[in-house]
């Protein structure tokens, strides 16, 4: 029994690890995204890409916000169902997603760092 | 006797491994479908070629960029806006090959810096494809007004299009004036798409 106990943590403890070091963190998943529901990771100097996946195309914005000015960086708005943008600033900043129409299907907004 | 106990704990703890996994199995498999579809098309941006359709000219000191495209073995067409085409600075987007504008004759993406009210936003610009039938596109502006977009035919393996790029001007985003909608017309003027777009949506 200990030892099945032990396994099982091991292997929770693998999977978890192998999450973390892929470097990607999904920050808004929703299967209904009323207009204007936005979604934010938290500050970091390390994110540096993000991602809008979309199952079904709706208006949305894509954006970096750095923590000194609020300011956005690299935004893209757009319809398309794979939306991509990018900061390369050593900056603090946060990933933001937002839905700019209603979206009744599954999407998510994911972090790169 | 302590055998049976024995046999029956491992029968329990067994039934209940399997039914947890089952559980996170169904979990998994109902996120699993569309993380995978995005994972497999950003490792298809990664490996395929860009192709440059369209230029962003240079203007009130910024420099020229390019309009990008990428048609992945996933079954999509890409449109980025870079500054060249092996550039991690790009942004855009996707979608389906066999529907690349939405239900539309036009997509495109509005990218920019600054914001996000308008008066702040230092550079701002459009990138976008349109159907082969397509003559001409214009910018409808929050003031009423369009500005006219320079389009240049694009052939690509699934079809023959048309690109477009499109540098906002400063005095407009210095005076509030902004994007509303990207407009397609025919040759006969009729307006066959329309996108709506904006900053600070």
């Amino acid at each position: 029994m200990r030892r099945l106990t032990l396994a099982a943590v091991i292997v929770t403890c693998l999977v978890l690890g192998a999450t973390a070091a892929a470097g990607t963190t999904t920050y808004a998943g929703n299967s209904y995204w009323p207009a204007g529901q936005p979604g934010a990771t938290w500050f970091s100097p390390s994110w540096f890409q993000n991602v809008f996946y979309k199952t079904s195309s709706f208006d949305t914005t894509l954006t970096f916000i750095d923590a000194q000015t609020y300011r956005w960086h690299s935004t893209v708005r757009g319809w398309g169902t794979y939306q991509e943008t990018h900061w390369l600033s050593s900056e603090n900043k946060k990933a933001h997603c937002h839905a700019n129409t209603t979206g009744s299907s599954w999407a998510a907004c994911t972090a790169y760092n | 006797m302590v055998r049976i106990v024995k046999a029956r704990r491992w029968i329990v703890l067994l039934a209940t491994l399997v039914a947890a996994g089952a559980l996170v199995g169904a979990v998994v498999a109902g996120q699993r479908g569309p993380q995978q579809q995005q994972h497999d098309i950003a490792a298809a941006i990664e490996r395929s070629a860009m192709i440059k359709v369209a230029d962003i000219a240079g203007s009130d000191g910024l420099a020229a960029r390019g309009v990008y495209v990428q048609e992945l073995d996933t079954g999509h067409l890409c449109v980025w806006d870079a500054s060249f085409a092996a550039s991690r600075s790009r942004g855009g987007g996707c979608n389906a090959i066999d529907d690349p504008f939405n239900g539309r004759a036009v997509s495109a993406s509005l990218s920019y810096d600054g914001g996000p009210g308008i008066a702040s936003v230092r550079d701002a610009r459009l990138s976008g494809l349109a159907a082969g039938n397509v003559a001409r596109v214009a910018v409808l502006m929050s003031d009423g007004s369009e500005r006219m977009v320079k389009l240049k035919k694009a052939s690509l393996d699934s079809g023959d299009f048309v690109a477009f790029g499109y540098r906002l001007k400063k005095a407009d985003l210095k005076r509030g004036i902004g994007p509303t909608a990207i407009v397609a017309f025919d040759a006969g003027e009729v307006e066959i798409g329309r996108q709506p777009t904006g900053i600070g949506g």
